[in-house]
C-alpha cells in the first residue's frame, strides 16, 4: 500500500517551532558535534600537510654593491666576492612585479653602484632594487668607473642537457612570496613575467650540484612567450648549459619543451 | 512563509542551528591559522595571506560538499530533516568564506603588478587550450558567482517572486557550482600538491556527495497501489482508512504521475496535492498541526479541506475529493483547481475505533 506507517510515527519536525522533538535531540546533538569536530580535524590535516614553501626570504636591511652588470638574458649584476673577490652574481628585480630594468636603462657591461634589499633562496640572492638612484647609479661616486681589476666572468659551457622542472619566476621563487612556485601560483607568476622579471628553471636533478638556473632562449636571449603556457608545470627541455660564475644559465630550445 | 518579508525570522532552532555553523567555519579557520601552523613540517612558514587563502578556500570547498550531503541524507534518513530546514544560511555562509578566499587570492597574487588586479586575474593565465595549467581560476570565479546569485536569490522573497518552479531550477545550479569546485581544486592546488591528503579529502567529498545522492535516488518507489475503477467514473482505491494514524497523512500516486496526500484528522478525511507551494515539499510527509496540514520542509500550512494557507497567507493547493467504500478509501484522480474547498469525508464511527 502507498504507505510508510513507520514514517507516521516518527517524530515530526517544524523550524519555526521552538521545540525539536525530544527523540530527536541526542540524534541532532551528536550530528552537529560531528560536523564541528570534523571541521577541525579537517582543517588541521589540510594544514599540515601543505608543501613546504622553502625557504626563500626577504631580508629588510638596506644592501649597497658595487659591481658590473650584464643584461641577457636578464640584468645581473656581478660584484666581488667581499672575501675571494671572486665575481658573485646576483639576481635583481624592482619593486613588486616589476623587472629591474623598469623606469631606468641598464646597458650591459655598465659599472654601477647597486641598492636595495636581498631576498634569498639557495645559493643565489636577488637584489630588490630600490627607486631611482638609490637602486641604480653609476659606480664609484657617479664616475662609473668599474672596481679595479674586476670583470664579470666568462661563460663556460657545460654542454647539452634535458632537464625536468618548473618554470618560475625568479622573484617569487626567491622568497617574495611563500609559497613562489606550483599551479595556484601560476597566474601571479605570469604577472611578475609580464612585468619583466626575470625567468629561471628550477630543475629536479641537478647540473654540477646545482638546480637553479637563469632560463634564456636558446640563442641567450630572455625566454620567449611560449613559457606562459608552461609556467608552473612540470616540463622538459633540452638545451645548453652555462656557467658564469656562481650562476647557471639553461639556454633552453623551446621547440623540445614538453609537458609533463 | 512570511507575506510581509523581513530578511530573516530568527527563532531559537535557527540561532542554535547558525551557531553551529559558525562553530565548525571559526574553529576550522582558527586551527588552520593558529594551530597548525605548530605542527607544519616547513622550513619557513608560508606567507599570511597564502595560508589564509589556503584556509578560506578549503574550508569553502567543505562546506560545500557539506551542504550537498544535507538534501540526499534527510532523504536517507528523516532525522535528518531538521538540517534541511535551514540550509540556505548554510550557503550565505559558504559563500562569504569563498568570497574572504577570494580575496586574498587578488589581494596577494594579483597585487603588487602595475596591471590591475580585476584585469590581471582574467588576462593573466590563458592556457584555456590545455588541461595542465588551464586557468582554473576562471572555474573559481563562476563558483563564485553561483554561489552569490544563489545567497542573494535564497530569500523567500526571491521565491515568491521567481515562482518556486523557476527558483528552484536557479538553485539547482548548486550542483554546476560544486562540479566548477572541484575543477578548480583539480585542477589548481591539487596539481603541485606533494602530499595525498589533500587528494584524498577532495576524492572522499566526490564520492559521499554523489554517494549519498545515488543511494537516496535508489529508495524503493512505492509500492504500487490497488487501482480500481469505480463504474467507470475514474475513481481508484487510494488506501484504508486503518493505514492513516491520527494527524498524518499517507501519498498516493494517481494514474497520470501526481501525487496526493491524504490526511486523517479528527475523525475525518482530506485529500491535496502532495507538492508544497513553496518549494514542492512532500506534504503527505507532513502532519496536521493547530488544524493545518503542515510541510515536513519549512512548515508551510494548509487547511486541509480547502488547500488554502492560514490567513494572511494567500498560497493555494490542490485537492482532491474523497469518498470511503466500507474502510476503503476511494479517490477522484482529477486535481480541484487549488483552493477548492471540499467537504472533508467523514469517517464512520465503527472505523475511527478501529484506529
Ligand atoms: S517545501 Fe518549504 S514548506 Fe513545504
Amino acid at each position: 500500500m502507498a504507505v510508510a506507517n513507520d514514517k507516521q510515527r516518527e517524530p515530526f519536525f517544524v523550524g519555526y517551532f521552538n521545540k525539536i522533538p525530544a527523540p530527536l535531540v541526542p540524534f541532532l546533538a551528536i550530528a552537529c558535534g560531528m560536523f564541528v569536530a570534523g571541521m577541525g580535524l579537517l582543517s588541521f590535516s589540510l594544514a599540515t600537510t601543505a608543501n613546504d614553501p622553502g625557504d626563500g626570504r626577504f631580508v629588510w636591511n638596506r644592501v649597497e654593491m658595487t659591481g658590473i652588470i650584464t643584461t641577457e638574458p636578464y640584468p645581473v649584476l656581478y660584484a666581488p666576492d667581499a672575501e675571494t673577490g671572486e665575481p658573485t652574481a646576483f639576481l635583481l628585480s624592482g619593486q613588486g612585479k616589476r623587472g629591474p630594468g623598469v623606469g631606468r636603462t641598464l646597458e650591459d657591461g655598465m659599472a654601477v653602484l647597486a641598492g636595495g634589499v636581498l631576498l634569498k633562496r639557495g645559493s643565489i640572492d636577488m637584489i630588490q632594487l630600490a627607486g631611482g638612484e638609490r637602486g641604480v647609479k653609476p659606480a664609484n661616486g657617479g664616475t662609473g668607473t668599474p672596481p679595479e681589476g674586476f670583470a664579470p666572468p666568462e661563460p663556460v659551457s657545460l654542454g647539452r642537457w634535458r632537464l625536468t622542472g618548473e618554470i618560475c619566476d625568479g622573484k617569487c621563487y626567491q622568497g617574495a612570496m611563500r609559497p613562489g612556485r606550483g599551479l595556484a601560483h601560476k597566474a601571479c607568476a605570469s604577472l611578475c613575467l609580464i612585468g619583466e622579471i626575470p625567468t629561471v628553471f628550477v630543475s629536479t636533478g641537478n647540473v654540477e650540484g646545482e638546480e637553479f638556473f637563469l632560463l634564456a632562449d636558446k640563442d641567450g636571449k630572455a625566454a620567449p612567450d611560449a613559457i606562459y603556457d608552461l609556467l608552473a608545470l612540470t616540463v622538459s627541455l633540452e638545451g645548453e648549459v652555462e656557467r658564469r660564475g656562481n650562476l647557471l644559465v639553461f639556454k633552453a630550445d623551446f621547440d623540445t619543451a614538453e609537458l609533463l | 512563509m512570511s507575506v510581509k518579508y523581513v530578511p530573516v525570522t530568527w527563532n531559537r532552532n535557527k540561532l542554535i542551528y547558525d551557531l553551529v555553523l559558525i562553530a565548525g567555519v571559526v574553529l576550522y579557520i582558527y586551527v588552520y591559522l593558529m594551530v597548525a601552523p605548530a605542527f607544519q613540517a616547513v622550513t619557513r612558514p608560508p606567507d599570511g595571506a597564502i595560508l589564509r587563502m589556503q584556509a578560506f578556500g578549503s574550508c569553502a570547498f567543505v562546506m560545500l560538499s557539506v551542504i550537498l550531503c544535507i538534501g540526499p541524507l534527510a532523504r536517507l534518513d528523516r532525522r535528518f530533516l531538521p538540517l534541511l530546514y535551514n540550509r540556505r544560511h548554510f550557503g550565505v555562509l559558504t559563500c562569504a568564506v569563498a568570497f574572504v578566499h577570494a580575496s586574498y587570492v587578488l589581494g596577494w597574487y594579483f597585487a603588487f603588478s602595475p596591471v590591475d588586479p580585476y584585469v590581471a586575474m582574467l588576462s593573466s593565465n590563458t592556457s584555456f587550450g590545455q588541461v595542465q595549467g588551464f586557468p582554473f581560476e576562471a572555474l573559481g570565479i563562476a563558483a563564485l558567482l553561483i554561489l552569490l546569485i544563489l545567497a542573494v536569490t535564497s530569500h523567500d522573497f526571491w521565491l515568491a517572486f521567481l515562482t518556486p518552479t523557476v527558483w528552484k531550477a536557479i538553485h539547482m545550479s548548486i550542483y554546476l557550482c560544486y562540479a566548477l569546485v572541484v575543477m578548480h581544486v583539480a585542477l589548481g592546488y591539487l596539481q603541485s600538491a606533494e602530499n595525498p591528503v589533500f587528494a584524498v579529502v577532495v576524492g572522499a567529498s566526490v564520492l559521499t556527495v554523489s554517494g549519498l545522492h545515488f543511494a537516496a535516488s535508489r529508495i524503493p518507489a512505492r509500492a504500487e497501489p490497488e487501482r480500481l475503477e469505480e463504474g467507470g467514473t475514474g475513481w481508484v482505491v487510494a488506501g484504508d482508512v486503518a493505514d492513516i494514524a491520527e494527524k498524518r497523512g499517507i501519498t498516493f500516486d494517481v494514474p497520470g504521475g501526481e501525487r496526493v496526500a491524504i490526511f486523517k484528522y479528527d475523525g475525518k478525511l482530506s485529500a491535496l496535492t502532495n507538492a508544497c507551494a513553496h518549494q514542492n515539499g512532500p506534504l503527505g510527509e507532513g502532519k496536521i498541526i493547530a488544524g493545518c496540514v503542515t510541510c515536513p520542509w519549512h512548515g508551510f500550512q494548509f487547511d486541509p479541506a480547502s488547500g488554502r494557507a492560514p490567513a494572511p497567507f494567500t498560497d493555494k493547493i490542490a485537492t482532491y475529493r474523497l469518498k470511503l467504500d466500507g474502510s476503503r478509501i476511494l479517490l477522484d484522480p482529477r486535481p480541484n483547481p487549488p483552493g477548492t474547498h471540499v467537504d472533508p469525508v467523514t469517517i464512520p464511527d465503527e472505523l475511527a475505533k478501529v484506529t
